[in-house]
């Protein structure tokens, strides 16, 4: 961290290797689309790079980051410019096959498609709040700091983003 | 707890973010409600799916592009943009300022020099055409008056510069009527001679060559170009004219009145800017010849301009050698005040300042006697016959 104030490059080049993934991963399922998704992060990590000095450590880095990304991504998605298109499943990683036979593999390529396809429709706030807590794993306290929301609130809001996925992928489910 | 309120805890509780007394409840409801039991496995099944979705990966080069894009301009970059790339505003405004300051630095040295020039000059010039000067003689005054002294003349607004190109002609007239006096022509054009030579900014080998011309000779020259038609000349405006005849009987200036009817610019830029103006109308006079009626005879208006004095031939001059130039400067104003004297104008000529005054005539041969008990006091010129209003140079040296 220290040497990320003092603009160590090295530290700066460290942080993006370590973060790339996850803060593309907001990006990518809240924006939908890869090139956005990839404009939008390169644009958190240069904010924060201009930013690193006023980053006072009282939260993780990472929590930091998240606040960055959640913020921009949805200014985008408020803003109205970004394009409509959602990507669908092909803003998605595909599950890998691994040795799963064919007829699995067809299920497992139906159910994932039904899933981003849910999480794609969720609203805004609530998808946040599902991707960060069960993609990305941020505890609630994170994901209160990061979209500086109240304890209750991301709780709240977790249970309803869930609800809504659960009775889409009901057939999913048994 | 009712089915409602524990179905609400169950997403906490999956994450095991209840309390103890909140998890006990919930617990407690599930383990007598198969409903709500299934929809907690649901919901578990729900969060599996989720949590089994495969991280997203930023694509290949990611890094690179951010850290690009974060990187600094290289510092041969940053200084090639703070050097070169302003200048094609930098250039523009840079050369702007250093020909306005040539002007500027031009300007002021030939205005400030104009004056000191003319008094610095050695007596050869103004000196010699009083000493020729007939007494008495107004026109032959202002035949005197070098170029340089009536070159602010020109600088008056256009309607001024007519009135006195109108006014000129009586000069030459009155002259040619008092042929008694070639000499103020013969100054007059010796004068020019210099003057012009001045303007054209050639060495000042003029002056004596000119003093060789026969005065009768320039004023029937000056006669003639009065005779002759000049159509730019005849379309002196209205104003003009009136002005002219408004002046036809008024009787010769005195020298003082001569120098308040100038009645123009005194700033020396000003006098130095008309000098291309003034010699421009010498050489057209001499060109083209003009036609000067009688009504223009009259003398300058005599309204007050006592800075033109300045320019116009003194009628005494002379040097004040002093020990202590300031403390002469300091003598002469109560010597002047006692005498009824004006002090008009102070330079800084090469030796010293140099001091213009204005003096009754009767008391001229006091302020003499004053400046005798001064300093060593040298008279290099004096006019024969002196006007009521004497107009003295001093030059104050060591």
């Amino acid at each position: 961290m220290d040497r990320l104030r003092r603009g160590d490059p090295r530290a700066f080049e460290e942080l993006v290797i370590a973060y790339q993934h996850r803060v593309f991963g907001v990006a990518l399922r809240m924006l939908g689309s890869r090139a956005e998704a990839e404009e939008a992060a390169q644009e958190v990590f240069l904010r924060a790079h201009r930013a690193i000095a006023d980053f006072r450590g009282d939260a993780k880095l990472s929590t930091w980051l998240y606040a960055i990304a959640s913020r921009l991504c949805m200014n985008r998605l408020a803003s109205g410019e970004r394009r409509l298109l959602r990507e669908g499943e092909e803003t998605l990683a595909r599950i890998p096959s691994g040795h799963a036979s064919p007829a699995d593999e067809l299920e497992r390529s139906e159910r994932d498609a039904a899933l981003h396809r849910a999480i794609a429709e969720l609203s805004d706030e609530r998808r946040m709040v599902v991707v960060l807590r069960d993609l990305e794993g941020l505890s609630y306290e994170e994901i209160a700091s990061a979209l500086d929301l109240e304890l209750g609130t991301v709780r709240s809001r977790l249970h309803r983003a869930r609800m809504d996925l659960k009775e889409k992928l009901e057939r999913f489910l048994s | 707890m009712t089915c409602h309120d524990a179905r609400e805890q169950l997403s906490a509780l999956i994450d095991d973010a209840l309390g103890a007394a909140e998890r006990s409840a919930v617990e407690e409801h599930l383990a007598t409600c198969a409903e709500c039991r299934r929809e907690l496995e649901r919901l578990r099944g729900t969060v599996a799916l989720l949590r089994a979705v495969e991280p997203a990966r930023a694509p290949a080069g990611f890094v690179d592009r951010v850290l690009e894009a974060a990187r600094p301009e290289p510092w041969p970059r940053r200084l090639f943009r703070a050097l070169l790339l302003p200048w094609p505003v930098k250039l523009p405004i840079e050369a702007a300022a250093i020909v306005l300051v040539a002007v500027g630095v031009v300007y002021v040295f030939r205005s400030t020099l104009e004056p000191a020039r003319f008094y610095d000059a050695p007596p050869s010039g103004t000196t010699m055409l009083s000493d020729t000067a007939p007494p008495s003689s107004d026109a032959s005054r202002e035949a005197a008056r070098p170029e340089a002294t009536r070159a602010p003349e020109a600088t008056r607004a256009k309607e001024t510069a007519r009135t006195l190109e109108g006014a000129r002609p009586q000069e030459a007239v009155r002259a040619r009527e008092a042929e008694r006096a070639p000499e103020a022509a013969k100054a007059k054009e010796r004068d020019r001679a210099p003057e012009k030579q001045a303007l054209e900014k050639k060495s000042p080998e003029g002056p004596p060559a000119a003093k060789t011309t026969p005065a009768p000779e320039a004023f029937k020259e000056a006669g003639q170009q009065s005779k002759d038609a000049d159509e730019r000349r005849a379309k002196l405006d209205d104003t003009a004219r009136d002005v002219a005849k408004r002046q036809a009987n008024v009787p010769p200036a005195t020298p003082g009145e001569t120098r308040s009817a100038s009645k123009l610019e005194e700033s020396p830029a000003r006098a130095e800017r008309s000098q291309e103006a003034a010699g421009a109308r010498t050489r057209s006079q001499a060109r083209e010849p003009e036609p000067r009626t009688d009504t223009l005879q009259a003398p300058r208006p005599a309204a007050p301009a006592p800075a033109i004095a300045s320019f116009a031939a003194p009628d005494v001059s002379g040097r004040l050698a002093v020990a202590d130039r300031d403390a002469a400067l300091q003598n002469l104003a109560p010597l002047l005040a006692r005498l009824g004297g004006v002090e008009d104008r102070r330079f800084v000529g090469d030796e010293g300042p140099i001091v213009e005054l204005t003096i009754p005539r009767e008391a001229y041969p006091e302020l003499l006697r004053d400046l005798a008990a001064l300093g060593r006091w040298q008279l290099v010129r004096e006019a024969p016959a002196l006007p009521e209003k004497v107009r003295v140079v001093l030059r104050i040296t060591r």
